[in-house]
């Protein structure tokens, strides 16, 4: 079994479909909505988990894909853009679970999502906005 | 063994300059000794980026038609200072927008703001510029409301005050049973975390302690682009405490830069939100130093082991002005992340990048190489240590 979550964006038109009832029916896959903003006939945007096999789960998103759905791919809740990151390491001391470290040779900030706790402690000692919250700053 | 200035310069401009980095140098003349390394290096780079606050930007935006005297102005809705003349204005790294809830609702996050105006106007994008003006015979315009772009500006200076401290102070929070918010960052409460800003080893006037080939006049990389000191920075102080090698320990020497934003770089002038506290800008700043003779190297060979920082409480001492450094604290320590203090090993952090550092260092070094960047001999000095 495979637990993925996904940001999805969908334009205006393809909100006005029962997208997520089909990714159900269709994909032997159950769907955890954890937060929507949808409104009829404006772009909506969504935050989910998908759970199943892992060949449906990769089936699922391939159909959310060919429909025109953009999706992202968080590492749980908390985003790192690199290109925003000037890899001072403001950030890494305030990381107890040490997902956030500086690498001794490069001196480059490194970002380890599977020690992430996602508790966002991190968020506000970035100068920089590099480290964002996925349900704050996307949905 | 010396060398000039001009002879120096004409081995940049035959391609054949020997040019190293601060970091790398160090290693060199431990291997080969100051004498040999003198000889065979010419020039030394070094490299520092990190927020320093008092920085901004003077620019001139041409004459309206019809000609308007601006009185008050903003841009990206962020206040700028125009009791200059009648189209000049200068926009500080710290300014917020007049609606900016600041820290009303603590600790503010203080999302945009003069650095940031700086960084787009750098990055070429459209900024919104609005002023306002009591209208007179010559300049009779009252109001504008327009987009700019930094390449339709008449000038675009960066023009700061006060940047490159020689050496600077380790922040911690001893008191305060909270986390507190700071222009060094959050410090978590019972020495949680311990943030520094400098760039060690690399940092421009760390490498030369006494302001030896560092003065006014000096050419330098700053924010990707040519600048200038064009006097002591704000704060210059040298009679700051030192070492036995002659190496401040504490924030001491300061340089005012200035450039040409038209050559300047966004990757290398950024703006920073520091949450609770405010604006800032991150400035690149890489500063050439020529091996003039031996001694010179021999400064330049100074290694993070050897510079000492000292650590303030932000919580109780540094706000109200008293006390005293709880400890003194090495770079190489401070980059291992981790120092001991009272006993307890606390977790150090940075807001200088020492990536960006070396980056601009190795960028500066290339210029050189490339002969496309001349030294300049100051025209004066920055003023010394009253007693070396």
């Amino acid at each position: 079994m495979l637990k993925k979550s996904a940001i999805l964006h969908f334009s205006s038109t393809l909100v006005e479909k029962p997208i997520i009832s089909d990714l159900i029916r269709n994909h032997k896959v159950s769907v955890n909505i954890l937060q929507a903003s949808i409104t009829p006939e404006e772009d909506g945007t969504m935050f989910i988990q998908v759970e199943g096999k892992s060949s449906d789960v990769g089936k699922a998103f391939s159909y959310l894909e060919g429909l025109g759905v953009k999706l992202i791919f968080p590492a749980k809740n908390l985003m790192w853009d690199e290109k925003k990151c000037t890899h001072c390491g403001a950030c890494v001391a305030q990381c107890l679970p040490r997902a956030l470290t500086v690498d001794e040779k490069t001196k480059m900030v490194v970002f380890n999502t599977e020690r992430c706790i996602a508790c966002e402690i991190c968020i506000p000692a970035c100068p920089f906005g590099a480290l964002q919250s996925v349900t704050d700053e996307l949905l | 063994m010396t060398k000039t200035y001009e002879e120096i310069n004409e081995k940049i401009k035959r391609g054949k300059a020997v040019v190293v980095t601060a970091e790398e140098v160090t290693g060199i003349v431990k291997k080969k000794g100051a004498r040999k390394a003198a000889e065979e290096i010419d020039v030394v780079t070094t490299g520092t980026f990190g927020p320093m606050c008092s920085s901004g930007a003077l620019l001139n935006t041409g004459h309206t038609k019809p000609k308007m005297n601006f009185k008050q102005a903003w841009l990206n809705k962020v206040p700028t200072y125009c009791g200059i003349a009648a189209v000049d204005l200068y926009i500080g790294a710290t300014s917020i927008p007049d609606d900016d809830p600041a820290n009303k609702v603590f600790p503010g996050k203080f999302k945009y703001g003069g650095g940031h105006v700086i960084e787009d106007l750098i990055a070429g994008k459209d900024i919104s510029f609005e002023a306002t003006s009591y209208g007179t015979q010559c300049y009779p315009r009252k109001e504008i409301a327009i987009k700019i772009n930094i390449k339709d500006l008449r000038s675009a200076t960066l023009l700061n005050p006060r940047n490159a401290y020689q050496n600077y102070n380790v922040a911690v929070n001893a008191h305060a049973k909270h986390p507190i918010y700071t222009y060094m960052g959050i410090l978590r409460p019972n020495l949680g975390n311990a943030n520094y800003c400098s760039a060690g080893q690399l940092s421009p006037l760390l490498n030369d302690p006494n302001y030896r080939t560092i003065g006014i006049g000096t050419r330098i990389f700053l924010g990707g682009g040519t600048g200038y000191v064009f006097y002591p920075g704000t704060q210059h102080d040298p009679d700051t405490e030192r070492n036995e090698k002659g190496v401040p320990t504490g924030g001491a020497g300061t340089l005012a830069l200035v450039g040409d934003m038209k050559t300047m770089n966004a990757r290398f002038i950024r703006g920073a939100s520091m949450t609770g506290y405010g604006v800032s800008l991150a400035v690149g700043i890489g500063v050439p130093i020529p091996v003039l003779d031996e001694d010179v190297i021999i400064s330049c060979a100074i290694s993070d082991a050897e510079i000492v920082a000292p650590v303030w409480d932000y919580s109780q001492d540094y706000p109200e002005f008293k006390g005293k450094p709880l400890a003194y604290v090495s770079y190489a320590d401070l980059k291992s992340g981790k120092i001991n203090l009272r006993g307890k090993e606390v977790e150090t952090a940075s807001l200088s990048s020492i990536m960006m550092a070396r980056e601009i260092a190795g960028t500066l070094k290339k210029w050189i190489k490339d002969g496309k960047f001349l030294l300049t001999r100051p025209s004066a000095p920055l003023p010394r240590a009253s007693v070396t």
